[in-house]
């Protein structure tokens, strides 16, 4: 078994304010459609004008979250750069598709081309930081936040000092459409009224990118511990409920204060959910979080980023006070389930 | 740190052959793969020449016996089982389901959606396309390859360009020295793609003639596509099993270069590092390297790179060493795991490939690839590169079975 | 005041060169997304490449498609680009050297 690590710093880049000031008292961001987008920072304060010019946004999103995290650490080199998304820049992907089309494969413009890759964002990291290291990129849905998170684990117990982990996902317009094409969008629904509603399928849209700077030891700030990640591929729901007390009992059947879960509403998975729920006893406080973030690959990260927060507030910020309960104090544990379309299934255990 | 390593499968499918047997046969003939593409809807048909696996997706569907005829399934997917189905019957394996498999693409399934992509994103049109909205992103693949062989323990995707495979078969091996895992198949798929070609041409860094790696006229890569797999497989579980042992993964090393989005270091700092510490891992020593299967491009700035790190790492003597893409052309994500199988069989067969269409040495270099095939030359060690963009560099040393 | 044609020439193909170079400042600027750069920024003789605007590899291709696109000159070897790309005056010169051919 894998050890555990300590979170020394997070950033995340969502829908919500996030990014900037104190997260825990601010608002609830509710959307008027089925496509929540994140709140843009202003990037000119990571990334220079030469280089901002020409990256797409799912570039900016990605560095600008990774540097932010960085700079507050005392970290700014680490000994790894490790990320997980499941579908990379989209913009730059359509792009190129339709400069393909458009100009009849001559005079094209390499860079959608280049920043396509699925590793860009990684390799632009590791150049403004001048990180030589390892530095590796996992991209399966929903497993590629917990992957790049294993690997992260991996990296430290082979005696790397600090890891900067995250992801980062977006949500074009035309992919949007392209997967309400196949049913995956709830028409009508808004971050508000979506999880209420899962009699019918489909969820809402999000995007995000949220990163940590980890260590396999504690350092100044240790603002909480990932205890360990478990995956589980296409499972029944008796083998996901084994999978959950096979991984509890590994880290010492600790008693789960709040269970983060990742229902979206769609009738196609909330038996998952219901299920999963079932585990529990009611001392376990269960909250949705995906009206916070919206549905995408690597949602799991939010989650995590999340859990950190209300390990080190104690208390729930101030957009989920819907969800608070009296008996919400001393978190000790928090624990994320997350499924990505019925298919990977996720565990990722926090502490304090 | 952890058990040792082994290689007891391996299976593959490339522009020189449906298996490793046609491979090897391809290499020993000295029998190319690049020509112009059959299958590919591009204005560069008759202009640049690719290396493609010579059978369209309908004969690869019959190939990778597929019960439904392969609807749904990309060409991506299908080169992937092909090359799957081989490398587990080679390795014995019946039951998949405690093997894990780390598969490696760069454009998922690119290879078909970018024919259908218009119609997805038209309103107005309707039909059985609609299958192939979800199979462009990687992970695609990899599932529909889990699915057919039953792979139910760990499954992920790596995507790190040129240099993904080679990452992969990395991330199984030190599963498997975690004790995560006793045996995972490592390796990746790539299906030639409008997308791709006009990509790298628009880096202008295809070359309208074969490919010359290492040779001051060279003029940049020909693409090419591949699937290939490795089983890997702990030294207890070896024993245990009684396995055979093709070679060991001895060592490893993934470095990033962090000096440029798409080009490597002139000095080859990243190539470098990745070598020698990949070497260090292994514990064999600088003279102890019989063969270095390069990255080789082709491409300008690449053999530039790669030839000062060679250089810097083995002073005067720089063992025999040669690119395999002018055969296979370059494969990308599957291009690590192909260069992994190449060493295995040079080790297995005491072989040195030539680096064809070389004849003039660089400029910058002191050092030329072998250009003829050695036959009944020991190879006890084999240090394969892999570099992809975003400074991701990636080498692997392959050595002989000892256990 | 009498002119001979000879000056006439050299005063037009004098306008046409300025007015050429000015149009390519206004082409890189856009083509690079060169946000706080105005034309008037751009020497028609400063390097383009590393201390100058300080654009690398990836925007030499992007200006190689800027000539394709605009002025149907395709420049197959990078080794040429290089050249071709030093200065807006090298670039000019070269568009010009290829409409007169």
């Amino acid at each position: 078994m894998l050890n555990k690590c300590y979170i020394q710093a997070t950033s995340a880049i969502s829908p919500q304010h996030t990014f900037e000031g104190e997260f825990h008292t601010q608002p609830f961001v509710a959307s008027t459609r089925n496509l929540l987008n994140v709140i843009e920072p202003n990037y000119s304060g990571f990334i220079s004008p030469n280089n901002l010019r020409r990256m797409s946004r799912l570039l900016k999103i990605g560095q600008t979250a990774a540097l932010k995290c960085l700079v507050g650490s005392e970290f700014p080199v680490p000994g790894a750069i490790i990320t997980g998304t499941g579908k990379g820049s989209l913009h730059d992907t359509e792009k190129f598709l339709k400069n393909i089309r458009e100009y009849e494969e001559t005079a094209l413009n390499p860079t959608p081309f280049i920043q396509s890759t699925y590793n860009a964002v990684n390799g632009l990291i590791a150049l403004q930081q001048k990180c030589t290291s390892y530095n590796n990129t996992f991209v399966h849905r929903g497993f590629s936040f917990e992957s790049a998170l294993q690997d992260t684990l991996m990296q430290l117990q082979e005696g790397v000092e600090s890891v900067l982990v995250g992801s980062f996902e977006e949500m074009s317009e035309e992919h949007f459409y392209i997967k309400g094409r196949i049913g995956h969008w709830k028409e009508g629904a808004t971050n508000e009224t979506f999880l209420a509603d899962n009699q019918t399928t489909g969820s809402i849209a999000g995007e995000g990118s949220a990163y940590f700077l980890v260590t396999a030891k504690p350092a100044s700030r240790n603002l909480a511990v990932i205890e360990g990640v478990e995956m589980v591929y296409k499972p029944t729901t008796e083998q996901l409920g084994n999978r959950l007390q096979k991984f509890l009992a590994q880290h010492g059947n600790p008693t789960i204060d709040v269970l983060l879960t990742g229902e979206n509403g769609d009738a196609n998975f909330a038996h998952y959910y219901q299920y999963l729920h079932q585990q529990f006893s009611p001392s376990t406080t269960i909250i949705p979080f995906k009206q916070l973030c919206g549905e995408y690959d690597t949602a799991s990260s939010f989650a995590t980023w999340l859990a950190t927060e209300i390990l080190v507030h104690q208390s729930l910020p101030l957009s989920l006070q819907a969800y608070n309960t009296a008996s919400l104090q001393n978190v000790q544990h928090v624990l994320i389930y997350n499924n990505f379309m019925g298919e990977q299934h996720s565990f990722i255990l926090l502490s304090k | 740190m952890g058990e040792r390593v082994f290689i007891t499968g391996v299976g593959m499918i490339t522009a020189i052959g449906d298996n490793v047997a046609q491979n090897l046969r391809s290499l020993q003939a000295q029998q190319p793969g690049i020509g112009y593409t059959q299958y590919i809807d591009t204005i560069y048909q008759s202009i640049l020449p690719v290396a493609e696996v010579k059978h369209a997706t309908a004969t690869l569907a019959a190939m990778a016996a597929l019960p439904n005829g392969g609807e749904g399934f990309t060409r991506t997917t299908l080169l992937g089982l092909i090359a799957m189905r081989e490398a587990l019957a080679n390795a014995n394996i019946e039951d998949a389901s405690e093997v894990g498999f780390v598969n490696a693409s760069t454009v998922g399934g690119m290879c078909d959606t970018e024919n259908v992509y218009f119609d997805i994103v038209d309103p107005s049109k309707t039909g059985s396309f609609l299958q192939y909205v979800d199979t462009l992103d990687c992970a695609d693949c990899t599932q529909r390859i889990a699915d057919v062989v039953q792979f139910q323990s760990h499954i992920s995707t790596i995507s790190t360009a040129c240099s993904s495979s080679a990452n992969a078969l990395m991330y199984g091996a030190r599963m498997i020295k975690h004790g995560m895992l006793e045996k995972v198949v490592c390796g990746g798929t790539e299906a030639l793609t409008r997308f791709t070609i006009n990509g790298f041409n628009s880096l202008k860094n295809i070359d309208k003639q074969h490919c010359k790696p290492f040779d001051h006229q060279r003029n940049g890569l020909n693409l090419g596509e591949a699937a290939a797999y490795l089983v890997l497989e702990s030294e207890s579980s070896v024993k245990r099993n009684n396995s055979t042992v093709l070679a060991e993964l001895s060592g490893y090393c993934n470095t990033n270069e962090a000096f440029h989005p798409t080009s490597p270091s002139p000095d080859g700092d990243g190539a470098y590092e990745a070598m020698q510490k990949a070497l260090a891992m292994s514990g064999r020593q600088l003279n102890e390297v019989q063969y270095v299967n390069v990255h080789g491009t082709a491409t300008l700035n690449n053999d530039v790179s790669e030839g000062k790190a060679l250089e810097r790492l083995f002073g005067s003597k720089v063992p025999k060493f040669s690119s395999t893409k002018p055969f296979t052309g370059h494969t990308l994500a599957a291009a690590g795991a192909v260069e992994a199988i190449f060493s295995v069989l040079a080790i297995q067969h005491s072989l040195i490939y030539p680096n064809l269409n070389f004849s003039e040495r660089m400029e910058e270099l002191n050092i030329s690839p072998e250009t003829q095939l050695l036959e009944n030359y020991t190879v006890d060690n084999v240090i394969s590169n892999s570099f992809g963009f975003g400074g991701n560099n990636a080498s692997l040393v392959i050595s002989s079975a000892q256990l | 005041m009498i002119i001979s044609t000879e000056e006439t020439k050299k005063g037009l193909t004098y306008n046409i060169m300025e007015a050429l170079k000015q149009q390519l400042k206004e082409q890189i600027i856009e083509a690079l997304n060169l946000q706080d750069t105005k034309p008037s920024d751009i020497d028609d003789n400063a390097p383009l490449f590393g201390e100058g605007l300080g654009l690398d590899s990836i925007d030499s291709l992007e200006l190689m498609v800027l000539l394709e696109r605009n002025y149907k000159i395709k420049v197959e070897d990078p080794r040429e680009g290089r050249k071709i790309l030093q200065s807006v005056q090298s670039m000019a010169e070269f568009i010009q050297s290829k409409q007169v051919a």
